[in-house]
This record gives C-alpha cells, sequence and structure tokens, in this order.
C-alpha cells in the first residue's frame, strides 16, 4: 500500500526521471539543482555538495527533497519547472548570452529563488563576476545587504551570522524584488563546506573546523526553509518565542 | 332649482365698467347744471340727453339676461386611513385595523351630505383605501405629513376638511413635535384637521422590544454594541432577561449575548456586545422573556438581518511540511493584503534529528489544541494541506471543525500525501462536512501523472471564471492525485480525472476539485498537491504565473461568499412578513444558464420540508422574481442554483409585525394635538358622530346668458337719441 513515507522516500528513486513523472509528493520538493552557465560545470569536488544539501534537511525537518544532483542550463525551459536554483562557482563567469539572461529573467519574474555560493570567496572573481551579469538580468534591482533581522537567520535555526567552507563575511547580500529576497550572494562557499567524497567530508573547514561546518549546515537548511516557506518565521505568532530565545543565547 | 338674474357684458373687466359709467354720470350731471336755468325745451333736451347717455352705455356694456341651473352639494372630505402594519396588532377582539374599517363605514354614513374621498396614507404618500387591501399594501409606518402634502399636490378640487383615522402613533409628525412644529408641518392644506383614534383608550398591556439598534456597521470578528431598548405598558415588568441568538441552518440558534434590563418608567435600555463571526447576511434574534399577562407576545422577540462585512479574511493555514505547493500558497496568501493570515507548518517531525538543542532552534510547539478550541471561531476559514491528523493530534478536534463548518465555515483540504484518505481523514466528523467520500480501504493517492478535466460544473462556475478566462481550460499536468471518493449530497465536482473512476459502483469519473455548501458553511476539496505549476511552471510563463492567483482568488473568494463567485445574485423583493407572499429576485450573472432552482430552508433545526421553486427557460441574464409563498415567522436561507453552478445563499428573516409592531400603545394626545392646531376635532370611533360636518356647497351645472338688445340696436338707438338731443340743444340755443 503507497503511504506518505514511501512517497517521501520515493524522491530518491525518481531522482533521474523527468520532472513530470516525479510523482504524488514529491514534485514540491526540496531540489537544490545547479545552475549551468556557458561550458561551466560544477567542481567535481562539490558534485555531491547539494545531494547532501538535501540529505541534510530531510534528515533534520519534515521537509522532502529530492536527494540527487541536477544540473540545469540558464538558457533551458527546464530552468523554469522548479523555483530554486544555486549557482556556484570558482572563477570568474562569462557574459551571458541573450538566451541565458531571458532564461534567469523568466525565472526570477516567476518568483524563482537563487543562491550565488562562491566557491573562492578570497579570490572574489566569480562573486564579481555574477554581479556583473545580475546587473544584466535585473538592471532595476540593486544587490543590498540583508540586515541580520532576515528571515533567514531563523527559518528553522536560529543562527547569527552566515558560514561555509570559509568564515566570510558577516552578513548576506541579496537581491530584493518586493518583499522577498530571490538572489542571495554567499562568499562562504557553502557548497564546499556540504560536499562529501567517499562517504567523508570532502573539505576541510577553515577557521572553526566541524563546528564551523555544522553552522554552515544550518544556514543551508535555513535557506533551504526559506524556500519553501518564504517569510513564515517572520508572522507575528512566532514573534515573542524567537525573542525569548535569542535573549537566551545571549545571556 | 332654477334662478333668473341679468348682467353686464363679462368683455370688460370692473374697472372698465366703473370708468365707462363714471362718465356718463358725470355728462348727466353736467347735463342737469346746464339745464337749471334753461325754460325752452328743457324738458326734451333732458329727456334725449338721458336716453343718449343710456343708450350709449348699453352700447358700451351690453346688458344680459342670465337664466341658471345648479344643485346644492356638500363639501369634498378627504378621510385618511392609517395604512401601517401597526392597525394589525391585536385590539381587545379584533385589531385596529378592523376598528378603522368600521369608522371608515360609520364616516360615510355620519357624512352622508359630505363628498367622502378615503385614502389609505403610509410611508411613501397616499392611495386608495380598500378594507379589502392585502397586507401586501401595507407600509411599516405611516408619516401624516408627506399624506397631506400628497393631497395638497393633487390635481382637482381640494378639501374643506381632512380626517385622520389613526392609532396616534405616526412617524410624523414625531412625538416629540410641539404644537408649533405640528402647525409647521400640517398646515400647508390650510383646512382643519380632524382625528378619529381608533385605539381603544389605553392600549394593550404589554412588554415589548421598542428598538434594536447597532453601534456601526457589523464587521465579523469584531465586537458590536447592540442596544436594545425595551418598553413596559400597563405591565408591572421589573428586571426582563434579555437574549441575542445567531439562527443558523440546522442548527440551534447560537447564543451572542445576553443580560438584563431593569424597566423603569417603563422603559429600560440595555446595551449587549456580540460578535459574529461570519461575514455577509445573518440573522439575529433579540428577545425578551415575556412578563405574566403580556397582550401581545408577538414582539416580545425581533429577527434582525446583520449584512456582515470583513475587514479582512482571518485565514489559518495549516500544512504538515513545507513543499512547494506550500510556499506558492502562503506566497499568495500573504501578498492579498485582505487576508490576515495566520500560519503553522510542521517543520520537524518526530524522526528528525535536527543535531541541535531546541533553544537554538527557531520552532514553536504547534499549538493544536489551542487552535482548534479557543480560537478556532475567530477564523473565517482554514485550510489544511497535506498535514496527518492522527500524528498531530488534529483527530480529536475533527468533530469541532464539523461544527466549525457548519455554524458558517471555510474549509479547505489542499491535497498531499497526507491529506484525505493518507491523512486519518475518511470515516470521521470531518469527511461529514467534506464535498467527497473517503474510502479508508483505497489507496490513499495515486502517482501517475494526469491532466485535470474540466466538468459541465466547472465549466458553468464563476468561481473558475478567472482561471479559464486567463488560461482556457487548458490545466497544467498534475503529478499525482488524492483518491477522492464519489460527491457527496450537495457537493459539485469541478475538475475530475480522466482515468481514475469513484463511486461504489466505479462509474463516476474520480474528483479532483469538488466544492460544497454544508450547513452554513462551504468546504472545498483539492485532491492534487501540483497546483503550484500554475505559480511556476514552464506553461506558467504565458500567463506570467497568474493562473495560480486565478484560481485560488476564486477558490477563497467562492468560500467566503464573495458575489463575484456566485452563480448570480439574489436578494428579497421587499421586506418578508409571516403570513403573506415572499418574492426572491434572482439575477444570473452569466446568461444560458437554463434552468434556476431556489430552495428555501427555515434556519435552525426545523423538520420542516424545503421549499423548492423551479423556473425554465432562462437563457438572458434578466432578473427573475419567485413567489416562495407564505412563510411562518422565522429565520430562512434561500439557495438558488443557477443552471449548473455552485449555488448562491441569501438569509433572510421574517417577522409578524416587525419595526411596525414593536410599540403597541396607542397617542391619543398627538391626534388631539393635530386637530387643535389645525381648528379640527379630535374623536374617538364611539363619539365619532360628534365630527363637524363641513359646509355645502354650490355647484352650477348650466347657465345661459342672452343679450337684452342686438348691439347694433344699443348703438342705433345711441346714435338716434344722441341726434335728436343735438339738434334739441342747437334749437334751445345750446352749442
Amino acid at each position: 500500500m503507497l503511504t506518505r513515507r514511501s512517497a517521501l522516500l520515493s524522491g530518491v528513486g525518481i531522482a533521474f526521471a523527468p520532472s513530470a513523472a516525479l510523482g504524488f509528493g514529491g514534485e514540491g520538493a526540496f531540489h537544490p539543482r545547479v545552475l549551468k552557465v556557458g561550458d561551466g560545470v560544477l567542481d567535481p569536488t562539490r558534485q555531491e555538495a547539494p545531494a547532501r544539501w538535501a540529505w541534510e534537511l530531510v534528515q533534520r525537518t519534515s521537509a522532502p527533497a529530492r536527494i540527487v544532483t541536477n544540473m540545469v542550463a540558464a538558457d533551458h525551459m527546464d530552468l523554469l519547472t522548479e523555483p530554486f536554483v544555486v549557482w556556484a562557482g570558482d572563477k570568474a563567469i562569462e557574459p551571458l548570452t541573450r538566451a541565458e539572461v531571458r532564461g534567469l529573467r523568466q525565472f526570477l519574474m516567476l518568483g524563482g529563488v537563487m543562491v550565488v555560493d562562491d566557491s573562492a570567496p578570497a579570490s572574489g572573481k566569480f562573486g564579481e563576476s555574477v554581479r556583473r551579469e545580475l546587473r544584466r538580468v535585473l538592471p532595476e534591482s540593486p544587490v543590498v545587504k540583508l540586515e541580520d533581522t532576515h528571515v533567514i537567520y531563523k527559518t528553522y535555526y536560529i543562527i547569527d551570522r552566515p558560514v561555509g567552507r570559509e568564515l566570510g563575511p558577516a552578513h548576506v547580500d541579496a537581491i530584493v524584488r518586493g518583499k522577498n529576497a530571490q538572489v542571495l550572494l554567499l562568499s562562504h562557499d557553502l557548497l564546499g563546506a556540504l560536499a562529501r567524497n567517499q562517504g567523508a567530508w570532502a573539505l576541510p573547514i577553515e577557521p572553526g573546523g566541524e563546528r564551523q561546518r555544522q553552522y554552515a549546515i544550518r544556514l543551508a537548511v535555513n535557506l533551504a526553509m526559506y524556500v519553501l516557506c518564504s517569510d513564515y518565521k517572520d508572522d507575528q505568532v512566532h514573534a515573542p518565542w524567537l525573542m525569548r530565545r535569542r535573549a537566551r543565547r545571549r545571556q | 332649482m332654477r334662478e333668473q338674474s341679468w348682467a353686464l357684458s363679462e368683455d370688460f373687466g370692473t374697472p372698465v365698467v366703473a370708468v365707462a359709467l363714471g362718465v356718463l354720470l358725470v355728462w348727466l350731471a353736467l347735463l342737469v347744471w346746464e339745464l337749471r336755468t334753461r325754460e325752452r325745451f328743457g324738458v326734451l333736451i333732458a329727456v334725449t340727453g338721458f336716453l343718449a347717455a343710456g343708450f350709449i352705455g348699453a352700447t358700451i356694456l351690453r346688458p344680459a339676461h342670465v337664466s341658471q341651473r345648479g344643485s346644492v352639494v356638500g363639501s369634498k372630505v378627504t378621510v385618511l386611513v392609517d395604512g401601517s402594519r401597526r392597525l394589525l396588532l391585536p385590539d381587545g377582539d379584533t385589531t385596529r385595523r378592523e376598528r378603522a374599517a368600521r369608522a371608515v363605514k360609520e364616516l360615510t354614513e355620519h357624512l352622508e351630505h359630505a363628498r367622502l374621498e378615503v385614502l389609505s396614507f403610509g410611508q411613501e404618500g397616499v392611495r386608495p383605501y380598500s378594507e379589502r387591501s392585502s397586507q401586501e399594501e401595507l407600509s411599516v409606518d405611516s408619516d401624516l405629513v408627506r399624506a397631506l402634502d400628497a393631497v395638497n399636490d393633487s390635481a382637482g378640487e381640494r378639501p374643506r376638511a381632512v380626517i385622520v383615522v389613526s392609532d396616534g402613533r405616526l412617524a410624523q409628525p414625531g412625538e416629540g413635535a410641539d404644537d408649533e412644529a405640528v402647525k409647521q408641518a400640517l398646515g400647508g392644506l390650510g383646512v382643519p384637521i380632524h382625528t378619529l383614534n381608533v385605539a381603544s383608550a389605553q392600549g394593550p398591556k404589554d412588554a415589548s422590544i421598542r428598538g434594536v439598534r447597532a453601534a456601526g456597521a457589523a464587521v465579523a470578528h469584531q465586537a458590536l454594541s447592540v442596544t436594545v431598548e425595551i418598553g413596559c405598558h400597563r405591565l408591572n415588568c421589573g428586571s426582563v432577561p434579555v437574549t441575542i441568538r445567531e439562527m443558523l441552518r440546522g442548527e440551534e440558534p447560537a447564543l451572542l449575548a445576553e443580560g438584563k434590563a431593569e424597566v423603569r418608567d417603563d422603559h429600560a435600555t440595555v446595551e449587549l456586545p456580540i460578535v459574529l463571526e461570519r461575514a455577509g447576511p445573518r440573522v439575529v434574534e433579540v428577545s425578551i422573556a415575556s412578563p405574566p399577562g403580556d397582550e401581545v407576545p408577538e414582539n416580545d422577540s425581533r429577527l434582525i438581518t446583520f449584512n456582515v462585512t470583513r475587514d479582512r479574511i482571518r485565514l489559518l493555514h495549516v500544512a504538515g511540511r513545507p513543499t512547494y505547493d506550500v510556499r506558492a500558497l502562503r506566497m499568495w496568501l500573504k501578498a492579498d493584503s485582505s487576508v490576515d493570515l495566520v500560519a503553522f507548518f510542521i517543520l520537524r517531525t518526530k524522526e528528525n534529528n535536527s543535531m541541535s538543542d531546541d533553544s537554538e532552534m527557531a520552532l514553536i510547539p504547534f499549538p493544536v489544541d489551542e487552535l482548534f478550541t479557543e480560537h478556532l471561531p475567530s477564523f473565517d476559514a482554514i485550510v489544511l494541506q497535506d498535514i496527518d491528523a492522527e500524528e498531530y493530534q488534529l483527530s480529536r478536534h475533527l468533530k469541532s471543525i464539523e461544527t466549525y463548518v457548519r455554524a458558517g465555515g471555510g474549509l479547505i483540504m489542499v491535497g498531499g500525501p497526507a491529506s484525505f484518505i493518507g491523512g486519518n481523514y475518511a470515516g470521521t466528523r470531518l469527511e461529514q462536512v467534506l464535498p467527497v467520500s473517503l474510502d479508508p480501504g483505497k489507496e490513499p493517492f495515486t502517482l501517475s501523472g494526469f491532466v485535470p478535466r474540466y466538468t459541465p460544473a466547472g465549466l458553468a462556475a464563476s468561481v473558475l471564471r478567472p482561471l479559464r478566462t486567463l488560461l482556457g481550460i487548458t490545466l497544467p499536468e498534475m503529478p499525482g492525485a488524492n483518491t477522492l471518493g464519489a460527491a457527496q449530497a450537495g457537493s459539485l465536482v469541478l475538475w475530475e480525472h480522466p482515468t481514475a473512476k469513484a463511486g461504489k459502483a466505479g462509474d463516476a469519473a474520480m474528483p479532483v476539485l469538488a466544492l460544497r455548501e454544508v450547513g452554513d458553511g462551504r468546504s472545498i476539496a483539492l485532491g492534487v498537491d501540483g497546483t503550484h505549476r500554475l505559480a511556476f511552471s514552464q506553461q506558467a510563463v504565458s500567463s506570467a504565473g497568474r493562473g495560480y492567483g486565478a484560481l485560488w482568488e476564486g477558490l477563497l473568494g467562492w468560500l467566503m461568499r464573495d458575489p463575484r463567485y456566485e452563480a448570480g445574485s439574489l436578494e428579497l423583493v421587499g421586506p418578508c412578513f409571516a403570513g403573506q407572499s415572499t418574492k426572491l429576485r434572482v439575477v444570473p450573472l452569466t446568461p444560458g444558464a437554463g434552468a434556476v432552482e431556489i430552495e428555501l430552508t427555515k434556519l435552525g433545526t426545523s423538520s420542516e420540508k424545503p421549499i423548492v421553486k423551479q423556473v425554465s427557460g432562462v437563457t438572458t441574464t434578466q432578473p427573475i422574481e419567485v413567489d416562495m409563498g407564505s412563510l411562518a415567522v422565522g429565520g430562512y436561507t434561500a439557495k438558488a442554483k443557477i443552471g449548473a453552478a455552485p449555488p448562491g445563499r441569501l438569509d433572510f428573516a421574517c417577522e409578524k409585525g416587525g419595526e411596525a409592531w414593536q410599540d403597541s400603545r396607542p397617542d391619543p394626545a398627538r391626534l388631539e394635538r393635530i386637530a387643535r392646531v389645525t381648528q379640527g376635532k379630535a374623536v374617538g370611533l364611539e363619539d365619532l358622530s360628534e365630527l363637524p360636518t363641513p359646509p355645502e356647497s354650490r355647484v352650477s351645472v348650466e347657465r345661459h346668458v342672452r343679450p337684452v338688445l342686438a348691439p347694433w340696436v344699443w348703438a342705433l338707438a345711441a346714435v338716434v337719441s344722441l341726434g335728436a338731443h343735438w339738434l334739441l340743444r342747437r334749437r334751445g340755443g345750446l352749442t
């Protein structure tokens, strides 16, 4: 007999199937697809990171997720099948083609959420080039610094600052359209912190070690929850609880 | 009667005649003065002079014989009979209206020489009085000022007197008006106004609700202060219990407020706060406990229809897990400023290991007991999305949710693996208010993708019109569906599965989207979790993702009885009074509905069978009036099914006397004041013979005018006599 749990777990089995055949209960699951721009591919070290992101989400939360790594091209209509994509890289990108600009614009206009993850924040070349191209995609929407009270810091875990494989800046930049932060720009190599290789973590964490990795995973979970619940934790009903907890943490 | 007389020419007015006569008299005076010393031909000159003056005068004024025939008739008297429903109040063994009819008969006899014009007056002027006129023609109140204005403005002969037949409790002139105000209001006609009091001397012993006033408009979920005014006439009322209850369909009335009114000087006022949770027309009963000896118990309760508006739609969204489908619905609801959203999503299950201390997490307990007991009535609608009833202790509240829906709440169950059968809702009390049945023995859902198909009802329903307008009848492919059973009684299926079957015989297509009107509330079953594809998918690009909003705007709008998503409008044609014909007006919003069916059910737990009326051949959007027959006192709900679309609904109240009966006391003092300030006389039914008879009028019906002589004869005589006069004067030495 089909059960809810079997439906949720079916996400693993249908990982590589076309999206129309994902099945009931699986279609709305969190799926960290990797954006493919030009000839760029995800660094092989980080290829399993999106799947780990989904796995961590399923382990830690009630949210369903697809534990697979899918690439989706910016100029392909498949970009518009789901509202989330990760754009990661470690070097400067070439200017986007017109089709890619149009595809990304359509994705964001429909309400999609994109996480831009700089795998080499020390150089910052990837991040800079992505910001340059995003100005072409959304010329009217500047990149702004998110306040530390933004909902991404409390969608599941209460976190004080973003971290990844590197400590990075203590804030997240974003492109906000309407009330929603639709493009989140990380300079912390989040996928690096999630990357696995032969059953072990693929990359060391600097400078905080495994504790920092746990905070990086919490950030990843929070970002997934933000994609799935938007500003749910900004609802008034949560406010007194969160204020009390934050006060207790400061003590 | 025949009379003979004479008259001068009517060609000239009095000033001309006076001038002519004056000139002639001056001429004659000069002639007399001139002839005083004259002896020769003096007499002849005088005679011809007088003759000439006379003939000239006759030539100018042309005297004529007048003969006329006529008669003496009685003066016109207008009798104004109070045409308000108040006169239906019992008065001893009879009613004031019957006493008024007797008064009219006796007035006809008493004023046999007068010409009586008997009119009935209500709120809107006058109309001819008939003893046998139906109760439908009676008005709520009676306005004497407007009635007299109407008489004054009417063409034809003005009356010489007016007789007002009433109990004195008029809308105008008001109770507090002084002599001067009454004179100003009624004195325009300038005739005496006599009054005839048809109520017995003191009126019945009666405790009544004299008035119900609300402080402002009724808004759902917000406290509304209702002021109840109570009157006590010829009774020792003391402390009177007051109760306010809301009439519900298929349910006992819900108590909204109760209190006690302390009656002093035959009057009391009590202010009670009430909260109406549901928007739309809601029937509320305000009642007092009848004290012993109350002769008019019918006015001890009032049925008031409050048109409850919404400030914002207060909506509870509960989801069993966060998904893209939950995200889409939340973002749409949050973007709508008219929605006050309270959301609870289950973010962690017992199986999850969050790898952290709770103090580092932003989670709060799911307040399931608090939500579904204390706060449930405060929501206009609840959305249950993919949440397991047993796992999250919702099962123990399913009966409350059923009661909530039957009492007027809205419910949407949105599909997902933990919805419907998969969420352990089959066989529960909540299933009883869902639009579809659930078979616990079946697979909870199917995994094969499909494109939902519009049913004929779905193609006709206003609720899906925005979506059809935007996308036509093409829907996105859905990744599987919840297994839903056959539509329950009163449900309408709007989308169905193209291959899966439902029902015991398995001959009906499985519902995918169904609506139901149940009790006072409405429910929606959406057996898929992929409608977010209307917001975000390759297909959504062409509509910029607006398809999702179009679907949910319609669903939520229908659930909240937004008139835009009803098949048509339904309204009462005039107020409803018990015992008289009640008509409803239906206006289809789209042409070609075909047939209209109206089902009228009494609110409450009455076992009376609903009244059903059908009208076929409805092809236009022209209003249709449907006579629902004579109704008893109570609250009613009318459902109009227009074609295949989901029915629209109207709640209304039917009262025996309503506002007209709220004060049964006669007001003889007001009648006396009206008579006094207009030089009339105030009498009662027993001393009607004391009314003065107005003077008779003479009316001419035939008049003949014949000249004494033809004008040329007068002129010839004048010329001859003037000529003779001139000759004699010349002979007599005068010039």
